[in-house]
């Protein structure tokens, strides 16, 4: 799975190049800017299959068990990722709201199964007409998939409940650790410039070498 | 791999979704591989950076200025801006989290505002020295960005689970919106300018579309 003498064009300084076989492990460096432009993966596509179908299975505890729950004076309340954003809505903070929800569960979700629907695609060589279209919108959501923050937000807001009440942590947030490193794994996975040689030729209808 | 001349000057161009490489002739015209519409460089992208910085600067006052939560314990509430956030942790011997908060919600904004400022400042008055750096400052832009976002998060889980009547209780203030907007407009910013142009200015032909 290696690229053989494709003309490319750094895409943060626009200097023109010719990619030579990168082995996997290496990377292709911008000799102007400094840019990593390709760094191949090793069984890129089966990788992605096997991560997106294990994320399809977490998402559901994820997004529904209780993350945490917290005990003061006898009053127990639990807390989801859900549960979060409907908080904020109903202080009249929608905006906020749909940010959190879109950068917490709904860009996660859609970057799992969109990385499902291509690896499928391409492992079985099966050509379909949004694939380029799926590829475009997984590579502009990958940035806005938020869920190593949240942990971070997860961990402060612990440290801050603390002090003053009982902490318990609950089912769900192993389910989204787990979702958490099933995510970032898949974003490290993806070949671009592997899923786009394969797109390209499936749609002309080439077989693949 | 040798350094030519960037894919403008040799009358070629580069998918930005897909790295296609294509003729010149092609601009404005659908990608044969992906569909996107095809520019040399990102259209009106210093306006637009521009737009988006002016107003992420102007809503980061109301972020600072206003309570971004409150926080009610025993019938009192205590209103927290960002600031006071960080120093109520550190009054509670919580230093490392203090630092980490203060480093993603107000170091980061800042820096980001600061140097999206410059970066602007460089291409418009062709600062010609080190373009190498500037390009790693726009890198490190675009990966900082998200990480602002802990506040807000923190925030959603806060409001989730202190909910017990007036025996505690969190409420989002206003600053939250006009927080969040600064994140998400800094990284559309981000987003919008074209690192490219940087080493434009570095050729001695000065095209610029």
């Amino acid at each position: 799975m290696t690229v053989t003498n494709a003309l490319i064009a750094c895409p943060e300084c626009d200097t023109l190049l010719a990619l030579k076989n990168v082995a996997i492990r290496h990377q292709a460096l911008c000799p102007r800017c400094g840019v990593v432009l390709y760094q191949p993966r090793n069984k890129s596509i089966i990788y992605t299959l096997s991560l997106s179908m294990t994320g399809l299975i977490l998402l559901f505890p994820a997004n529904f068990l209780p993350l945490l729950s917290i005990k003061l004076l006898g009053n127990s309340q639990e807390g989801t990722l859900w549960s979060g954003v409907i908080g904020l809505f109903q202080e009249g903070l929608w905006s906020v709201a749909v940010l959190v929800l879109l950068s917490s569960i709904v860009f996660p979700t859609i970057i799992i199964v969109l990385s499902f629907l291509i690896s499928v695609h391409l492992y079985w060589r099966r050509s379909h007409q949004h694939l380029a279209v799926w590829m475009r919108c997984l590579q502009h959501l990958e940035e806005w998939a938020m869920l190593e923050v949240y942990m971070l937000g997860i961990i402060v807001a612990c440290v801050k409940l603390a002090d003053t009440t009982e902490l318990k942590f609950g089912l769900g947030l192993y389910a989204f650790v787990s979702l958490l490193v099933i995510n970032a794994l898949l974003t490290q996975n993806v070949d671009n410039h592997l899923f786009w040689q394969h797109i390209t030729k499936l749609r002309t209808h080439d077989p693949i070498s | 791999m040798t350094p030519s001349p960037s894919a403008l000057s040799q009358g070629l161009l580069h998918c930005h979704e897909c790295g296609y490489v294509a003729s010149i002739s092609l601009v404005n015209k659908p990608c044969p591989v992906c569909q996107s519409h095809l520019h040399t460089r990102i259209p009106h992208s210093l306006q637009r950076t521009t737009a988006y910085l002016l107003s992420s600067y102007i809503l980061y006052i109301p972020a600072n200025i206003f309570p971004i939560m409150n926080v009610t314990q025993m019938g009192v509430t205590e209103e927290h801006t960002i600031l006071g956030g960080i120093l109520s942790l550190i009054e509670s011997d919580m230093l490392p989290i203090a630092l980490l908060v203060m480093v993603a919600s107000i170091l980061v904004p800042l820096l980001k505002l600061i140097g999206i400022t410059l970066l602007l400042l460089n291409v418009q008055l062709r600062w010609q020295r080190n373009a190498r750096l500037w390009t790693k400052l726009y890198r490190a832009i675009c990966f900082v960005g998200r990480w602002s976002m802990l506040d807000i998060f923190m925030i959603s889980i806060l409001v989730a689970l202190v909910d017990l009547g007036s025996v505690s209780k969190v409420i989002a203030g206003p600053a939250a919106t006009a927080f969040a907007a600064v994140v998400v407009l800094t990284m559309i910013a981000a987003k919008s300018f074209d690192p490219r142009l940087i080493w434009d200015n570095q050729s001695p032909r000065k095209s610029r579309p």
